[in-house]
Protein backbone atom coordinates (compact mmCIF):
# COMPACT_ATOMS: atom_id res chain seq x y z
CA UNK A 1 0.00 0.00 0.00
CA UNK A 2 1.16 3.62 -1.06
CA UNK A 3 0.37 5.41 2.76
CA UNK A 4 2.01 2.23 4.48
CA UNK A 5 5.27 3.75 2.55
CA UNK A 6 4.90 6.79 3.00
CA UNK A 7 4.25 6.38 6.55
CA UNK A 8 7.73 4.79 6.89
CA UNK A 9 9.68 7.02 5.00
CA UNK A 10 8.33 9.81 7.20
CA UNK A 11 8.32 7.96 10.35
CA UNK A 12 12.45 7.51 10.01
CA UNK A 13 12.40 11.15 8.68
CA UNK A 14 11.05 11.76 12.38
CA UNK A 15 13.27 9.13 14.31
CA UNK A 16 16.14 11.61 13.82
CA UNK A 17 14.60 14.96 13.77
CA UNK A 18 12.53 14.50 17.27
CA UNK A 19 15.61 13.71 19.32
CA UNK A 20 17.52 16.39 17.01
CA UNK A 21 15.17 19.12 17.88
CA UNK A 22 15.06 18.65 21.09
CA UNK A 23 18.97 18.66 21.32
CA UNK A 24 18.46 22.08 19.48
CA UNK A 25 16.50 23.23 21.63
CA UNK A 26 18.66 22.27 24.74
CA UNK A 27 21.72 22.44 23.80
CA UNK A 28 22.35 24.62 21.22
CA UNK A 29 19.66 27.10 21.11
CA UNK A 30 20.86 30.23 23.42
CA UNK A 31 19.21 31.03 27.22
CA UNK A 32 17.12 33.98 26.52
CA UNK A 33 18.34 36.92 28.66
CA UNK A 34 14.72 38.08 31.17
CA UNK A 35 13.11 34.94 31.03
CA UNK A 36 16.01 32.07 31.25
CA UNK A 37 15.75 28.73 31.02
CA UNK A 38 12.17 28.39 30.86
CA UNK A 39 12.06 30.44 28.08
CA UNK A 40 12.82 27.03 25.80
CA UNK A 41 9.38 25.76 26.26
CA UNK A 42 8.56 28.11 23.38
CA UNK A 43 9.47 25.74 20.90
CA UNK A 44 7.43 23.28 21.86
CA UNK A 45 4.48 25.49 22.79
CA UNK A 46 4.76 27.64 19.24
CA UNK A 47 4.70 24.37 17.23
CA UNK A 48 2.07 22.59 18.93
CA UNK A 49 -0.23 25.63 18.15
CA UNK A 50 0.84 25.46 14.33
CA UNK A 51 0.39 21.03 14.56
CA UNK A 52 -3.18 21.74 16.02
CA UNK A 53 -4.29 24.81 13.89
CA UNK A 54 -3.25 22.22 11.01
CA UNK A 55 -5.24 19.61 12.54
CA UNK A 56 -8.32 21.62 12.93
CA UNK A 57 -8.19 23.24 9.34
CA UNK A 58 -7.93 19.40 8.17
CA UNK A 59 -11.37 18.98 10.48
CA UNK A 60 -12.48 21.73 8.88
CA UNK A 61 -12.07 21.00 5.07
CA UNK A 62 -12.99 17.38 5.29
CA UNK A 63 -16.16 18.57 6.95
CA UNK A 64 -16.85 20.40 3.84
CA UNK A 65 -15.64 17.75 2.06
CA UNK A 66 -18.11 15.22 3.50
CA UNK A 67 -21.30 17.41 3.08
CA UNK A 68 -20.48 17.67 -0.45
CA UNK A 69 -19.43 13.98 -1.51
CA UNK A 70 -21.13 11.88 1.08
CA UNK A 71 -18.27 9.45 1.10
CA UNK A 72 -17.13 8.51 4.73
CA UNK A 73 -13.56 8.56 4.13
CA UNK A 74 -13.91 12.25 4.69
CA UNK A 75 -15.59 11.49 7.80
CA UNK A 76 -13.10 9.32 8.83
CA UNK A 77 -10.55 12.03 7.96
CA UNK A 78 -12.45 14.92 10.04
CA UNK A 79 -12.36 12.51 13.35
CA UNK A 80 -8.97 11.80 12.98
CA UNK A 81 -7.79 15.29 12.54
CA UNK A 82 -10.14 16.09 15.25
CA UNK A 83 -8.64 14.00 17.59
CA UNK A 84 -5.03 14.81 16.94
CA UNK A 85 -6.15 18.36 17.17
CA UNK A 86 -7.61 18.15 20.15
CA UNK A 87 -4.35 15.79 21.66
CA UNK A 88 -2.22 19.21 20.45
CA UNK A 89 -4.44 21.75 22.19
CA UNK A 90 -4.25 20.39 25.53
CA UNK A 91 -0.52 19.78 25.01
CA UNK A 92 -0.55 24.09 23.86
CA UNK A 93 -2.33 24.49 27.07
CA UNK A 94 -0.45 22.75 29.49
CA UNK A 95 3.29 23.58 28.04
CA UNK A 96 1.98 27.42 28.22
CA UNK A 97 0.48 26.96 31.77
CA UNK A 98 4.05 25.78 32.54
CA UNK A 99 5.34 28.15 31.28
CA UNK A 100 3.20 31.02 32.38
CA UNK A 101 3.67 29.72 35.96
CA UNK A 102 7.37 31.58 36.41
CA UNK A 103 7.04 34.21 34.50
CA UNK A 104 3.40 35.76 35.16
CA UNK A 105 3.26 34.42 38.45
CA UNK A 106 0.25 32.07 38.07
CA UNK A 107 -0.98 28.92 36.26
CA UNK A 108 -3.29 30.52 34.06
CA UNK A 109 -4.81 34.03 33.17
CA UNK A 110 -8.30 35.31 31.58
CA UNK A 111 -5.83 36.49 28.34
CA UNK A 112 -7.58 36.76 25.53
CA UNK A 113 -5.25 34.16 23.55
CA UNK A 114 -5.70 31.72 26.36
CA UNK A 115 -9.56 32.06 26.18
CA UNK A 116 -9.54 31.51 22.37
CA UNK A 117 -7.47 28.57 23.08
CA UNK A 118 -9.59 26.82 25.93
CA UNK A 119 -13.03 27.84 23.88
CA UNK A 120 -11.71 25.75 21.14
CA UNK A 121 -11.09 22.86 23.15
CA UNK A 122 -14.08 22.82 24.63
CA UNK A 123 -15.59 23.06 20.98
CA UNK A 124 -13.58 19.58 19.92
CA UNK A 125 -14.30 18.02 22.70
CA UNK A 126 -18.01 18.83 21.91
CA UNK A 127 -17.63 17.70 19.02
CA UNK A 128 -16.48 13.77 20.13
CA UNK A 129 -19.33 13.87 22.59
CA UNK A 130 -21.88 14.61 19.70
CA UNK A 131 -20.36 11.38 17.88
CA UNK A 132 -20.32 9.35 20.83
CA UNK A 133 -23.96 9.47 20.72
CA UNK A 134 -25.87 9.50 17.58
CA UNK A 135 -25.74 5.48 16.83
CA UNK A 136 -26.47 5.70 12.65
CA UNK A 137 -23.30 6.14 10.79
CA UNK A 138 -24.47 8.40 8.17
CA UNK A 139 -26.21 10.85 10.97
CA UNK A 140 -23.00 10.85 13.01
CA UNK A 141 -20.79 11.91 9.90
CA UNK A 142 -23.20 14.82 8.51
CA UNK A 143 -23.77 16.13 12.02
CA UNK A 144 -20.34 16.14 13.15
CA UNK A 145 -19.68 17.73 10.06
CA UNK A 146 -22.15 20.96 10.50
CA UNK A 147 -20.61 20.87 13.97
CA UNK A 148 -16.81 20.38 12.72
CA UNK A 149 -17.37 23.45 10.21
CA UNK A 150 -19.29 25.87 13.09
CA UNK A 151 -16.27 25.24 15.29
CA UNK A 152 -13.88 26.37 13.17
CA UNK A 153 -15.70 29.16 11.70
CA UNK A 154 -16.28 30.26 15.20
CA UNK A 155 -12.70 30.36 16.52
CA UNK A 156 -12.00 34.16 15.04
CA UNK A 157 -15.08 35.23 16.11
CA UNK A 158 -13.95 34.06 20.04
CA UNK A 159 -10.72 36.09 19.03
CA UNK A 160 -12.30 39.26 17.80
CA UNK A 161 -14.56 39.16 20.69
CA UNK A 162 -12.03 38.25 23.05
CA UNK A 163 -9.61 40.64 21.69
CA UNK A 164 -10.96 44.20 23.41
CA UNK A 165 -9.41 42.55 26.91
CA UNK A 166 -5.94 43.99 27.64
CA UNK A 167 -3.48 40.82 25.67
CA UNK A 168 -0.43 39.91 27.51
CA UNK A 169 0.42 37.43 25.66
CA UNK A 170 3.85 37.85 24.02
CA UNK A 171 3.87 38.91 20.62
CA UNK A 172 6.75 37.30 18.90
CA UNK A 173 6.27 37.46 15.09
CA UNK A 174 6.11 41.48 15.97
CA UNK A 175 9.83 41.79 17.67
CA UNK A 176 10.98 39.45 14.33
CA UNK A 177 13.74 41.88 13.93
CA UNK A 178 15.22 41.47 17.09
CA UNK A 179 14.59 37.65 18.12
CA UNK A 180 18.41 35.80 17.58
CA UNK A 181 19.17 33.87 14.34
CA UNK A 182 19.98 31.23 15.78
CA UNK A 183 16.67 31.08 18.43
CA UNK A 184 14.64 31.58 14.90
CA UNK A 185 16.28 28.75 12.65
CA UNK A 186 16.00 26.64 16.00
CA UNK A 187 12.28 27.68 15.65
CA UNK A 188 11.59 27.08 12.33
CA UNK A 189 12.89 23.38 12.91
CA UNK A 190 11.28 22.78 15.84
CA UNK A 191 7.89 23.80 13.79
CA UNK A 192 8.83 21.73 10.65
CA UNK A 193 9.40 18.93 13.00
CA UNK A 194 6.03 19.24 14.34
CA UNK A 195 4.11 19.71 11.23
CA UNK A 196 5.81 16.70 10.02
CA UNK A 197 4.32 15.16 13.26
CA UNK A 198 1.46 16.00 12.77
CA UNK A 199 0.60 14.33 9.54
CA UNK A 200 2.46 11.82 10.26
CA UNK A 201 -0.34 11.09 13.12
CA UNK A 202 -2.80 11.60 10.85
CA UNK A 203 -1.46 8.99 8.29
CA UNK A 204 -1.30 6.72 11.15
CA UNK A 205 -4.26 7.33 12.81
CA UNK A 206 -6.03 7.42 9.55
CA UNK A 207 -5.22 4.11 8.51
CA UNK A 208 -5.54 2.43 11.93
CA UNK A 209 -9.37 3.74 11.36
CA UNK A 210 -9.50 2.53 7.76
CA UNK A 211 -8.63 -1.16 9.23
CA UNK A 212 -11.10 -0.96 11.96
CA UNK A 213 -14.17 0.22 9.64
CA UNK A 214 -12.84 -3.07 7.61
CA UNK A 215 -12.89 -4.75 10.52
CA UNK A 216 -16.65 -3.99 11.19
CA UNK A 217 -17.59 -4.91 7.89
CA UNK A 218 -16.02 -8.52 8.14
CA UNK A 219 -17.16 -8.86 11.61
CA UNK A 220 -21.19 -8.29 10.74
CA UNK A 221 -20.65 -10.24 7.37
CA UNK A 222 -19.61 -12.84 9.44
CA UNK A 223 -23.02 -12.89 12.02
CA UNK A 224 -24.77 -12.69 8.91
CA UNK B 1 -42.31 35.81 -0.13
CA UNK B 2 -43.79 31.91 0.19
CA UNK B 3 -40.50 31.38 2.19
CA UNK B 4 -41.27 33.78 5.14
CA UNK B 5 -45.46 32.46 4.97
CA UNK B 6 -43.88 29.05 5.25
CA UNK B 7 -41.70 30.13 8.57
CA UNK B 8 -44.75 32.48 9.55
CA UNK B 9 -46.71 28.65 9.51
CA UNK B 10 -43.96 27.70 11.65
CA UNK B 11 -44.13 30.36 14.29
CA UNK B 12 -47.97 30.29 14.15
CA UNK B 13 -47.77 26.48 14.87
CA UNK B 14 -45.06 26.58 18.08
CA UNK B 15 -47.06 29.74 19.33
CA UNK B 16 -50.49 27.88 18.97
CA UNK B 17 -48.45 24.63 20.76
CA UNK B 18 -47.30 27.18 23.80
CA UNK B 19 -50.48 27.96 24.39
CA UNK B 20 -52.25 25.03 24.53
CA UNK B 21 -49.88 24.34 27.09
CA UNK B 22 -47.19 22.66 25.97
CA UNK B 23 -45.02 24.05 29.29
CA UNK B 24 -41.86 25.17 27.41
CA UNK B 25 -42.26 28.56 28.09
CA UNK B 26 -43.42 28.73 31.57
CA UNK B 27 -40.39 26.13 32.34
CA UNK B 28 -38.20 28.69 31.09
CA UNK B 29 -39.86 31.33 33.32
CA UNK B 30 -40.04 29.36 36.24
CA UNK B 31 -35.71 28.54 36.00
CA UNK B 32 -34.74 31.99 35.46
CA UNK B 33 -36.74 32.86 38.61
CA UNK B 34 -35.35 30.30 40.40
CA UNK B 35 -32.10 31.13 39.18
CA UNK B 36 -32.51 34.21 40.28
CA UNK B 37 -32.84 33.31 43.64
CA UNK B 38 -29.96 30.95 43.75
CA UNK B 39 -27.75 33.73 42.75
CA UNK B 40 -28.82 35.85 45.38
CA UNK B 41 -28.11 33.46 48.22
CA UNK B 42 -24.95 32.40 46.30
CA UNK B 43 -23.39 35.92 45.75
CA UNK B 44 -25.50 37.90 49.06
CA UNK B 45 -26.14 40.70 46.48
CA UNK B 46 -26.41 44.61 48.22
CA UNK B 47 -26.92 46.97 46.70
CA UNK B 48 -23.64 48.51 45.64
CA UNK B 49 -22.42 45.22 44.12
CA UNK B 50 -25.73 44.11 42.76
CA UNK B 51 -25.09 47.37 39.77
CA UNK B 52 -21.33 46.07 38.96
CA UNK B 53 -22.80 42.47 38.53
CA UNK B 54 -26.65 42.47 37.27
CA UNK B 55 -25.70 42.32 33.61
CA UNK B 56 -23.49 39.13 33.81
CA UNK B 57 -26.25 37.61 36.26
CA UNK B 58 -29.12 38.43 33.69
CA UNK B 59 -26.86 37.17 30.83
CA UNK B 60 -26.15 33.86 32.65
CA UNK B 61 -29.96 33.59 33.37
CA UNK B 62 -30.42 33.91 29.72
CA UNK B 63 -27.70 31.42 28.56
CA UNK B 64 -29.49 28.68 31.16
CA UNK B 65 -33.17 29.62 30.64
CA UNK B 66 -32.72 30.12 27.36
CA UNK B 67 -30.37 26.18 26.62
CA UNK B 68 -33.79 24.75 28.48
CA UNK B 69 -36.37 26.31 26.29
CA UNK B 70 -34.65 25.51 23.22
CA UNK B 71 -33.95 22.18 23.59
CA UNK B 72 -37.10 21.60 24.33
CA UNK B 73 -38.68 23.22 21.00
CA UNK B 74 -36.69 20.75 19.32
CA UNK B 75 -37.09 17.53 21.01
CA UNK B 76 -40.70 18.36 19.97
CA UNK B 77 -40.18 18.13 16.29
CA UNK B 78 -38.09 14.84 16.88
CA UNK B 79 -40.54 13.40 19.34
CA UNK B 80 -42.78 11.00 17.06
CA UNK B 81 -41.06 12.29 14.29
CA UNK B 82 -42.94 15.02 13.29
CA UNK B 83 -40.45 16.60 11.20
CA UNK B 84 -40.94 13.97 8.84
CA UNK B 85 -43.91 15.87 7.71
CA UNK B 86 -41.81 19.06 7.11
CA UNK B 87 -39.33 16.93 5.25
CA UNK B 88 -41.52 15.47 3.14
CA UNK B 89 -43.36 18.72 2.73
CA UNK B 90 -42.84 20.80 -0.62
CA UNK B 91 -41.31 23.82 2.51
CA UNK B 92 -37.76 24.50 2.58
CA UNK B 93 -34.95 23.47 5.31
CA UNK B 94 -34.39 26.85 5.24
CA UNK B 95 -37.68 28.47 5.79
CA UNK B 96 -38.72 25.46 8.70
CA UNK B 97 -35.01 26.60 10.20
CA UNK B 98 -36.23 30.44 10.30
CA UNK B 99 -39.68 29.59 11.49
CA UNK B 100 -37.82 27.72 14.59
CA UNK B 101 -35.36 30.63 14.78
CA UNK B 102 -38.33 32.79 14.72
CA UNK B 103 -40.27 30.96 18.10
CA UNK B 104 -37.48 30.34 19.71
CA UNK B 105 -36.41 34.25 19.40
CA UNK B 106 -39.65 35.44 20.50
CA UNK B 107 -39.70 32.27 23.79
CA UNK B 108 -36.21 33.87 24.73
CA UNK B 109 -37.13 37.36 24.38
CA UNK B 110 -40.53 37.36 26.36
CA UNK B 111 -38.19 34.94 29.14
CA UNK B 112 -35.53 38.11 29.38
CA UNK B 113 -38.01 40.61 30.07
CA UNK B 114 -39.96 38.47 32.47
CA UNK B 115 -36.18 37.80 34.07
CA UNK B 116 -35.21 41.65 33.71
CA UNK B 117 -38.74 42.78 35.57
CA UNK B 118 -38.36 39.90 38.30
CA UNK B 119 -34.58 41.21 38.34
CA UNK B 120 -36.09 44.61 39.35
CA UNK B 121 -38.17 43.90 42.05
CA UNK B 122 -35.97 40.81 43.68
CA UNK B 123 -32.56 43.36 43.94
CA UNK B 124 -34.63 46.73 43.88
CA UNK B 125 -32.74 47.98 40.88
CA UNK B 126 -35.16 50.76 39.18
CA UNK B 127 -32.22 51.70 36.99
CA UNK B 128 -33.24 48.52 34.45
CA UNK B 129 -36.81 50.06 33.61
CA UNK B 130 -35.19 54.10 32.98
CA UNK B 131 -31.91 52.12 30.96
CA UNK B 132 -34.72 50.32 28.61
CA UNK B 133 -34.25 51.97 25.62
CA UNK B 134 -30.44 51.95 25.52
CA UNK B 135 -30.87 47.76 26.96
CA UNK B 136 -32.80 46.88 24.25
CA UNK B 137 -30.27 47.30 21.37
CA UNK B 138 -27.83 44.73 22.62
CA UNK B 139 -30.64 42.94 24.18
CA UNK B 140 -32.12 42.37 21.27
CA UNK B 141 -28.65 41.57 19.12
CA UNK B 142 -27.71 39.00 21.57
CA UNK B 143 -31.07 37.52 21.40
CA UNK B 144 -31.27 36.89 18.16
CA UNK B 145 -27.43 35.25 18.06
CA UNK B 146 -28.81 32.91 21.04
CA UNK B 147 -31.39 31.97 18.93
CA UNK B 148 -29.78 31.22 15.61
CA UNK B 149 -27.32 29.51 17.11
CA UNK B 150 -29.64 27.47 19.09
CA UNK B 151 -32.08 26.66 16.96
CA UNK B 152 -29.60 24.76 14.83
CA UNK B 153 -27.59 23.02 17.79
CA UNK B 154 -30.50 21.44 19.47
CA UNK B 155 -31.26 19.96 16.35
CA UNK B 156 -27.85 18.90 15.96
CA UNK B 157 -28.31 17.61 19.72
CA UNK B 158 -31.74 15.36 18.22
CA UNK B 159 -29.81 13.11 16.78
CA UNK B 160 -27.65 12.00 20.08
CA UNK B 161 -29.10 9.69 22.40
CA UNK B 162 -28.34 11.86 25.34
CA UNK B 163 -30.03 14.53 23.40
CA UNK B 164 -31.07 17.83 24.97
CA UNK B 165 -28.72 16.98 28.02
CA UNK B 166 -25.92 17.61 25.26
CA UNK B 167 -27.04 20.89 24.10
CA UNK B 168 -25.02 23.02 26.93
CA UNK B 169 -21.79 21.36 25.62
CA UNK B 170 -22.23 22.37 22.24
CA UNK B 171 -24.40 25.58 23.00
CA UNK B 172 -22.35 27.43 25.28
CA UNK B 173 -18.94 27.83 23.75
CA UNK B 174 -20.09 28.81 20.30
CA UNK B 175 -22.53 31.71 21.90
CA UNK B 176 -19.08 32.99 23.82
CA UNK B 177 -18.66 35.86 21.86
CA UNK B 178 -22.45 36.65 22.15
CA UNK B 179 -22.59 36.76 25.79
CA UNK B 180 -19.24 38.89 26.22
CA UNK B 181 -21.12 41.24 23.87
CA UNK B 182 -24.14 40.76 25.74
CA UNK B 183 -22.89 41.60 28.99
CA UNK B 184 -20.48 44.06 28.57
CA UNK B 185 -22.41 46.20 26.69
CA UNK B 186 -25.14 46.11 29.18
CA UNK B 187 -22.73 46.52 32.05
CA UNK B 188 -21.27 49.49 30.48
CA UNK B 189 -25.23 51.13 29.69
CA UNK B 190 -26.08 49.87 33.17
CA UNK B 191 -22.72 51.78 35.08
CA UNK B 192 -23.08 55.15 32.92
CA UNK B 193 -20.62 54.87 30.06
CA UNK B 194 -23.11 53.90 27.23
CA UNK B 195 -20.99 55.37 24.70
CA UNK B 196 -18.49 52.68 25.16
CA UNK B 197 -21.15 49.84 23.70
CA UNK B 198 -20.79 50.48 19.43
CA UNK B 199 -17.81 48.59 19.02
CA UNK B 200 -20.06 45.55 20.71
CA UNK B 201 -23.15 46.12 18.93
CA UNK B 202 -21.29 45.99 16.05
CA UNK B 203 -19.51 42.67 17.10
CA UNK B 204 -22.64 40.97 18.15
CA UNK B 205 -24.46 41.92 14.68
CA UNK B 206 -21.13 41.02 12.42
CA UNK B 207 -22.21 37.38 14.96
CA UNK B 208 -25.54 37.36 13.79
CA UNK B 209 -25.17 37.89 10.42
CA UNK B 210 -22.54 35.28 10.28
CA UNK B 211 -24.12 32.87 11.89
CA UNK B 212 -27.92 33.41 9.92
CA UNK B 213 -25.71 32.99 6.79
CA UNK B 214 -23.97 29.62 7.95
CA UNK B 215 -27.40 28.36 9.47
CA UNK B 216 -29.27 28.66 6.46
CA UNK B 217 -26.01 27.20 4.71
CA UNK B 218 -25.72 24.00 7.01
CA UNK B 219 -29.29 23.30 8.17
CA UNK B 220 -30.44 21.44 5.03
CA UNK B 221 -27.95 18.96 6.13
CA UNK B 222 -29.65 18.09 9.38
CA UNK B 223 -32.79 17.35 7.57
CA UNK B 224 -31.73 14.85 5.31
CA UNK B 225 -31.86 10.86 6.54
Amino acid sequence: MKTDRSITIIFLFLLVMIPLNFYLIFMVAPTEKVMGEVQRIFYLHISLAVGAFLALTGVFVSSILFLWKKKFIWDTAAYTCAEIGVLMSTLVLTTGSIWARPIWNAWWTWDPRLLTVLILWFIYIGYFLLRGGIADKFKKAQYSAVLGIIGYIDIPVVRYATKWWKSIHPLLTQEGGGLDPVMKNIMFFSMATFILLTIFLFLFRFRLARIEERLEIVKKRMED
Amino acid sequence: MRFMGNAAAILRKDILLELRGRESLSLMLFLSLLLLVIFNIALDLDKDSVSSLASGILWVVFAFSGILGMGRTSMAERDEEAYLSIVFSPASPESFYIGKALSNFLFLLIMECFTMLSFVILFDFEKIIGLLPQLLVPLVLGTIGFSLVGTLFSFLTTASKYGEVLLPFLYLPVVVPVILGGVTSMGMVLNGNAGGTWKWIQMLAVFDVLYLAVSLLLFRYLMED
